[in-house]
């Protein structure tokens, strides 16, 4: 496996994203500028000019039109995928920490931070898939986090509900429609922050990253905990592959503690788990700072890792990776 | 500002320094491979050229054809006008990684890496016997027991005492510290127990060269009698001898010799001066 090093950031990644075919990656970093990469030989296909902040997040629409940021420079921002124009900024109090589209791209959901008197909320935009129109100003839907901030954000299947996950380590399922709590649970430690939400392909159950080294998978219905995996590290962000039943975890060590380590207690390294067994499978070492998001193909083909480094790293899984089998796996394929 | 008056302060030496660095070079070689060589300023200042030999391999690949059109948009932003294919500055290829999942992860490969480690620490430490100055530690000496220094009860007697005293629950008596031991006719043992070392037989040797090892001073030595010790004082960091040496005999009369005849006994390009040690006390 040789990872393909994209080095055009100058500032730690924030997060990395496939497109739906997996053949563009979308980063953004503490920088200002988002890129977009070819995934199969890592050239740079353009960069995204405008915000004035750090960015935090960034998603791309399922047909790869659209493009949506959000930063600390408390905008929302839309671009055209293909030409790299700012289609729309939608202003708030205080920064965007998460957007995400919904399963069939007609909705866009952002996260605003708590500060300086502002409540976190979760704002819903409806959304023209037409690049050619203008997008509303109007919020469909806003949701309020009064008891803890929500810090990941995300729409389940068929955008059903919306599942956030929440500053105090709580993960709360709400009503897409009406915005109403329909439930929370206490899935991570208390006052451990979730620092990643990422779904399963038919999202119908996702693996939330948490500080207290953790990672979880839990189903979208019922909010129930399937699958725990447990780190010895902090984790930043946490990916569920497809093909092979495998989950990936990313973390690190603090990044303001990075500079009394050494990269190799830093335990700046991808974490491989089986999904099933919960068992660590593996590692991948390569980035000298914390992975600060882990995105994997959605055809299973290899993942993205983006470091406080600077660096994202682009694996294309090989032979082995593919032919592992726990034993059980093998008499199961063999019947 | 500090330019135009025509100072350089320290944070401008360095950028000059990194405007000095040779361009990048890329070599097409007759083989179909290319080689880049890069130039670039580590962390301590030092220059490094990277030389990389890259070969070109063509993949073709069906893929969808949204994803055939999206190859070929044209590029924007930062990178518009740029030729197609990755730019080498913003794309690199890593070094190979080895990554062949297994089960019970942790326990097969991290464990064993560690295991490894601790065994070549271990070989590549420096050990020196304190008895025979061999590579091996003091208590697995072949010597031990027959290079004792004098004045020591031999191993037979100790022997011999251990039933009679009782040890640790020895006998029917209760706990005997070990300085009431042999009858409670022990003064009880000195610092340094074993090697505690009788000066009577020793002898101070000084005005030694830099350059001497402790064996030239053993065969030196050892022509006047049986040399139990050879101390040779060295400076830690260099390794050279310090100018001074402790030589200690299984008998005193071989001593007092040695003492005598050694003494003023040109060695390298300086006279010796051999006496014998006085208690540091």
């Amino acid at each position: 496996m040789r990872p393909i090093l994209l080095s055009g950031h100058e500032r730690a990644l924030t997060q990395v994203k496939y497109n739906s075919d997996g053949d563009i990656i979308f980063s953004v970093s503490k920088d200002h500028v988002v890129c977009a990469w070819f995934s199969h030989n890592g050239e740079r296909l353009g960069t995204y000019h405008g915000h004035q902040g750090a960015l935090w997040t960034v998603d791309v629409d399922p047909t790869s039109t659209l493009l949506a940021t959000g930063g600390a420079d408390n905008t929302m921002r839309l671009w055209e995928v293909k030409t790299g124009k700012l289609l729309k900024t939608w202003d708030f109090a205080t920064s965007i920490k998460r957007v995400e589209f919904s399963p069939d791209g007609r909705q866009l959901l952002g996260v605003t931070e708590k500060r300086s008197g502002h409540l976190s909320t979760i704002v819903v935009y409806e959304i023209n898939p037409d690049p050619e129109t203008e997008q509303t100003n109007e919020q469909s839907l806003r949701i309020v986090c009064d008891e803890s901030k929500a810090t990941v954000a995300g729409f389940s299947y068929l955008a059903k509900w919306i599942i956030a996950g929440h500053e105090d380590g709580t993960i709360s399922q709400f009503d897409a429609k009406t915005g109403e709590l329909l439930y929370s649970t206490q899935a991570h430690e208390p006052d451990m922050q979730i620092t990643d939400l990422q779904w399963a392909p038919d999202r119908t159950y996702f693996i939330t990253a948490s500080k207290d080294k953790t990672a979880k998978i839990l189903a979208t219905e019922s909010l129930e905990v399937l699958k725990t995996f447990t780190a010895d590290t902090p984790l930043n962000s946490a990916a569920i592959t497809p093909v092979k039943d495998y989950v990936i975890l990313g973390g690190g060590q603090a990044a303001m503690d990075v500079t009394t380590t050494s990269a190799r207690q830093g335990k700046f390294e991808a974490r491989f788990y089986h999904k099933v067994f919960m068992e660590e499978i593996g590692r991948v070492r390569g980035h000298f700072g914390p992975l600060n998001y882990v995105a994997v193909h959605p055809q299973g083909a290899g993942y993205c890792s983006g470091g406080e480094d600077g660096y994202v790293r682009v694996h294309h899984f090989d032979k082995p990776y593919f032919d592992f089998m726990y034993e059980v796996e093998r008499e199961q394929a063999n019947l | 500002m500090s330019r135009v008056a025509g100072r350089t302060d320290w944070a401008e030496e360095e950028d000059e320094d990194s405007l000095q660095l040779p361009q990048q070079q890329i070599i097409k070689n007759k083989d179909g491979t290319e080689t880049i060589i890069t130039y670039s300023v580590r962390e301590d200042g030092k220059r490094v050229k990277t030389t990389r030999r890259i070969k070109k391999t063509t993949v073709k690949q069906v893929v969808n054809p949204r994803v055939a059109e999206r190859k070929h948009w044209a590029k924007f932003g930062a990178e518009k006008g740029k030729p197609t294919g990755p730019q080498t500055d913003t794309t690199s290829v890593a070094e190979n990684i080895v990554f062949r999942p297994v089960a019970n992860w942790k326990a097969s490969i991290e464990d064993k890496n560690d295991e490894a480690k601790k065994k070549l620490e271990v070989k590549n430490a420096k050990i020196k016997c304190r008895i025979c100055s061999g590579d091996h530690w003091t208590t697995k000496c072949p010597f031990k027991d027959t290079m004792a220094p004098e004045g020591e009860p031999a191993p037979v007697d100790v022997r011999d005492d251990v039933p009679e005293a009782g040890a640790l629950g020895g006998g029917g008596s209760s706990y005997v510290p070990p300085h009431l031991r042999r009858g409670g006719a022990g003064a009880g043992e000195k610092m340094g127990g074993k090697f505690e070392r009788d000066d009577l037989a020793t002898l101070r040797v000084t005005n030694v060269s830099e350059f001497a090892e402790e064996q030239d001073l053993r065969e030196m030595f050892s022509k006047f009698g049986h040399v139990t010790r050879v101390f040779l004082a060295k400076d830690r960091e260099t390794g050279k001898a310090k100018g001074f040496a402790f030589v200690s005999y299984a008998d005193r009369s071989d001593a007092a010799r040695a003492c005598e005849k050694m003494d003023g006994y040109g060695f390298g390009h300086l006279i010796l001066r051999v006496e014998f040690a006085k208690k540091s006390t």
